[in-house]
């Protein structure tokens, strides 16, 4: 019952976006409440399996055709829902066309007509219900057919407006992203190959629980290639070097909202089905081979976005390695044993809630200054005072300042790496978190101070929404103070069931 | 004894068979082309037309051009003695094997390249370079194609690989065979001369590689040239029929066995001849910088067809 | 006998598949690369017939109806028409030239069959043979997606990827469960869906469909 109330709003919304033609605000209203249903049933979930027992789960009866136990919602994918619905309600709320006069001549190319605001508001909920699908399957190929919906729909409005750069973007976003998912499939054709040589053909042999209970029993040199299939295909959605190419020109060149969920929410998605397999993969071959590909990877994904900051002339693009960078980080915590990734998921959680939050304010800033480039936006503090504010302030935290949440948990990641004796590799992260440190302060210093550009108007336009915003501050700050305890026995029984 | 009057027998079957072989290439074209075409026993008449003829040579000419054409008709026929024609496995096995037998084709090729260069004419060294240019892929091609089908039979010497298809009937449609096959089609089209890599009958030079070597030869250098690119053809038809399809060779040196050798044999040319004479008139010639792509494509297709014998044994 | 027999038919077929894959390197031409994937699928459809007719899963013959329609009628129907549109424009300097790439693909499928040595070892079924063909095809595929400049080859790239994937599945385990096969359907279709229209922007905004064009974004 609880799954219908998770998955059905998003898809009622788009429903109702699709139908109402032309678009009208209050479709766009509409959709932001049904978002707090599903968020409602997320938290349900998350309450559900910090209580303790077993994992709720649906399934059809319908037993040969494999819908057996289809969704399942343990306490990984409830944390997980949580964040999603969570950054999904945000980005609702804080969607273009609501409240917020879409015809306003000073915008220029910025403002969206009534079509694009339909396609926009009916393929981001069919998004967002895509990814929570993903997050709540059981049945991995299931899981797969979400992620690869999630390709499909975010592909259609990241060229919410149509121009040279935002096609380019996104032919390169749906090419790479539909190869690495074909790859991804392959991945979970070769596990189930596996599962089937062992066992003979089972209708819900697919389901995770399955082949997690049978996963010690199959054949290791299969699961290694079918792992590193699933690591090059999931870690092209989630944007993990060498296969990050698409995250700096989609993330530059898509609406900012939309933005905000890709970069928070269907990475995490993407990081789950790689942890899902790990899982079973770990069972399989035992936590080295897992780990060493995962480190091999993050270390590349740092390394890469450590220098390509240090060169970045558009702000958009800044953000974008820096959620490379955050990948990198989240890879090595997975692969550092039970504290890692305590560490890893901590840090998951506290970077949906930055990254999410940072897109928002780069929107503000977008149609303060018409322009995506850093050299363009000066004199931030002056033209934007309370978003310039909390631009500095959330970016700050994304670079691991106290008192964010980033830092403590990549504190907590450093400390595991430290206790599993891999001090080279945690002083090389070290450095490369030290060099996006002070690239950042670099590009936030030529941004805050000083005169705004000119044909800037000063003031905030922003209204209520940066009010919103400042939500997701206390969220952060929270996070970085505290550890509320219901998030703390969700975060400890997820590390129990990734690594035990 | 017996085997090497078959030896023999055999050489001398493939020097008569040959202009015959080419009489009938063309005279089944000509009939696709709407021509009534020469007889098929046409070439005959040239050959004896051209041993009757003086020869004339350029001064600039050194003694390889006299020779060129003794050591490509030599080549030939001694690769006719090494090849499956009617009989399986032939006395001279244990000499000749599948490596042998691509060296000859390819001295042949060279020295005829080399007589190509010899006068110091412009087409001369043209034919000689688009020559090479093709046999660098197609020699090798030959080799792994046949190498296919020799890791299915054990061993690279030709008796033995018809030996062991006949032993084994259903391997001949595997796809070891068939992309060998494939391979090896590809490449007599292209080592003989025919369309789409190059045009027999062609007038314009610059659309010549084999002809443009032999632009020069005259009178007996002249028909002994020719005699062996007809008896290559005749060797390439002979690889592909008996190594393939190796169903009416004489295992055993009876009279009967023989006398149903033959006549298979012709029947198996005649196919062959039907097929490539509808392939060069249904292509157009390649333009040359894609011969190597064509050529290529055989190459991958020996390349698989020793990857699915060698790893699906 | 039965076995051998259907050991052998998959082993055909799946070179047969795999020859077709080739032809994407080897033709120039947008029309070529359409036919090629048409038959491919086509053969490929046959294939699942076989296969549920030997392995005795009458599952088998709705997917390959679902499969003959998607990739049979459907798909080639819009790359037809995209390549009407297009097809003007021939494959005729890609990053890496056509005789290399043919020398590639047979690497790429010696790969292949190194790759694939444990699935061969581990399976017990009598299409095994024809797996490090599939998954050769898996790696044409995707060579043909990163070497070549055309955004309508790049599709018939990831479309022959597809197939490869597909046939992997078929000959390793008689085909996934049949809800997962259905979505995946509806996922390539989709997908295909897309980037079709992103094939007609490109050309509208860049007038050719050369994604050598798409190289503003940088840094």
């Amino acid at each position: 019952m609880t799954f219908f109330l998770l998955l059905l709003p998003p898809v009622f919304a788009a429903l109702l976006a699709f139908v109402i033609r032309p678009y009208r605000p209050f479709v766009g209203w509409v959709n932001a409440l049904l978002s707090l249903v599903s968020l409602g049933a997320a938290l349900a979930f998350a309450a559900q399996a910090i209580a303790g027992g077993a994992a709720p789960t649906w399934g059809l009866a319908l037993g040969s055709l494999g819908l057996v136990d289809v969704l399942r919602a343990d306490s990984l994918s409830a944390l997980l829902l949580v964040c999603v619905t969570a950054v999904a309600s945000l980005t609702l709320f804080l969607s273009p066309g609501l409240g917020r006069p879409v015809n306003r001549p000073h915008w220029g190319e910025l403002a969206y007509g009534p079509e694009q605001l339909r396609r926009y508001h009916v393929f981001i909920n069919l998004f967002i219900a895509a990814m929570l699908l993903a997050v709540s399957a059981n049945n991995v190929g299931v899981m797969w057919i979400a992620v690869e919906a999630t390709t499909v729909f975010s592909a259609f409005i990241i060229p919410l407006k149509l121009n040279r750069a935002s096609i380019e973007a996104s032919w390169k976003y749906i090419l790479i992203g539909s190869v690495g998912i074909a790859l991804a499939f392959a991945g979970t054709v070769l596990g189930y190959f596996d599962f089937v040589s062992l066992s003979g053909r089972a209708e819900n042999a697919l389901n995770w629980t399955v082949l997690l209970a049978t996963a010690p029993a199959l054949h290791p040199e299969v699961m290694r290639l079918a792992f590193v299939f699933l690591l090059v295909g999931y870690g092209t959605k989630a944007g993990i070097a060498p296969m990050h190419t698409w995250k700096p020109d989609a993330y530059g060149e898509s609406p900012a909202p939309l933005t905000a969920l890709m970069s928070s929410a269907l990475f995490a998605v993407a990081m789950y089905a790689i942890l899902r397999w790990k899982v079973v993969a770990d069972a399989t071959l035992g936590g080295d081979y897992t780990n060493n590909l995962l480190i091999a990877l993050g270390l590349l994904s740092l390394v890469v976005a450590a220098f390509s900051v240090v060169l970045a002339t558009n702000y958009k693009r800044m953000l974008a390695y820096s959620s490379i960078e955050h990948t990198g980080l989240m890879c090595l915590g997975f692969a550092l044993g039970p504290l890692g990734t305590f560490a890893a998921l901590l840090h998951l959680v506290n970077h949906t809630a930055a990254k999410s939050l940072m897109f928002f304010l780069v929107d503000n800033i977008e149609h303060k200054y018409r322009s995506p480039l850093i050299a363009d936006t000066r004199g931030l503090l002056k033209a934007l005072p309370w978003t310039g504010a909390l631009f500095a302030f959330t970016l700050l935290m994304l670079i691991g300042l106290p008192p964010g949440g980033i830092f403590v948990s990549e504190f907590a990641l450093f400390r595991a790496g430290f206790a599993l004796n891999h001090p080279w590799l945690m002083g090389v992260a070290l450095a490369l978190l030290a060099v996006v440190f002070v690239s950042f302060i670099n590009h936030l210093n030529r941004m805050l101070y000083g005169a705004p550009t000119e044909g800037v108007v000063a003031g905030e336009t922003g209204g209520w929404r940066t009010a919103l915003l400042f939500l997701c501050v206390i969220v952060l700050v929270t996070l970085g103070l505290t550890l509320p305890a219901p998030l703390l026995t969700l975060l400890n029984q997820s590390v129990e069931i990734i690594a035990k | 004894m017996t085997g090497y009057f078959l030896e023999v027998a055999q050489a001398l079957l493939a020097l008569t068979l040959a202009p015959l072989l080419v009489g009938f290439v063309r005279w089944v074209k000509a009939r696709l082309q709407n021509r009534r075409g020469a007889p098929p026993w046409q070439p005959y008449f040239e050959l004896g037309k051209l041993f009757g003829k003086e020869v004339v040579m350029s001064n600039n000419a050194s003694w390889l051009f006299r020779f060129a054409p003794y050591i490509v008709f030599a080549s030939a026929l001694a690769v006719t003695f090494l090849v499956p024609l009617v009989a399986a496995p032939l006395p001279f096995d244990g000499v000749g094997d599948l490596l042998v037998v691509v060296y000859l084709l390819l001295l042949g090729t060279f020295f005829l390249a080399l007589a190509g260069l010899d006068p110091g004419t412009a087409f001369g060294g043209m034919g000689a370079s688009r020559e090479m240019t093709v046999a660098a892929i197609a020699e090798p091609t030959i080799a792994l194609a046949i190498f296919g089908l020799a890791l299915g039979a054990g061993s690279t010497n030709l008796g033995r690989i018809v030996t062991a298809t006949l032993a084994n009937p259903g391997v001949a449609l595997s796809p070891g065979h068939l992309l060998a096959f494939a391979a090896l089609f590809i490449v007599t089209l292209a080592e003989t001369g025919r369309l789409p890599v190059d045009n027999p009958s062609t007038h314009l030079e610059l659309t010549m590689i084999h002809e443009a070597m032999i632009l020069e030869y005259s009178g007996r250098y002249l028909a002994l040239i020719e005699w062996a690119a007809w008896l290559k053809l005749t060797i390439f038809f002979a690889l592909l029929a008996n190594l393939f399809v190796p169903w009416g060779l004489a295992t055993a040196l009876t009279p009967a066995a023989l006398a149903v050798a033959v006549v298979t044999l012709i029947l198996k040319f005649a196919v062959l001849g039907v097929v490539v004479a509808v392939v060069e008139t249904r292509v157009a010639k390649l333009r040359l910088f894609r011969v190597p792509e064509l050529l290529g494509l055989s190459f991958v297709l020996a390349l698989l067809a020793v990857t699915s014998s060698f790893l699906l044994k | 006998m039965n076995e051998a027999l259907f050991s052998q038919l998959s082993t055909l077929g799946s070179s047969v598949v795999l020859l077709f894959g080739l032809i994407l390197l080897w033709r120039r031409s947008l029309h070529a690369y359409t036919d090629a994937f048409q038959w491919q699928s086509a053969v490929l459809a046959a294939m699942f017939v076989m296969i549920g007719y030997f392995g005795h899963d009458p599952e088998l013959y709705f997917v390959a109806v679902f499969f003959f329609v998607l990739k049979v009628l459907i798909l080639p129907h819009y790359l037809e028409r995209m390549e009407k549109r297009f097809g003007g424009e021939r494959e005729s300097q890609p990053y890496v030239n056509v005789a290399t790439s043919l020398i590639l693909a047979g690497l790429l499928v010696l790969l292949a069959y190194a790759v694939t040595r444990p699935l061969v070892l581990v399976s017990a079924l009598p299409t095994r043979g024809g797996l490090p063909l599939a998954m050769g095809l898996v790696f044409v595929g995707l060579f043909v997606v990163i070497t070549r400049k055309k955004a309508l080859t790049q599709i018939v790239g990831f479309l022959v990827m597809e197939n490869g994937i597909a046939l992997l599945a078929v000959l390793g385990t008689f085909g996934i469960p049949l809800i997962v096969e259905l979505g995946v359907f509806l996922d390539v279709l989709m997908g295909f869906l897309v980037m079709q229209v992103f094939v007609y922007h490109i050309h509208g905004t860049f007038e050719s469909i050369d994604v050598d064009q798409l190289n503003e974004l940088r840094h």
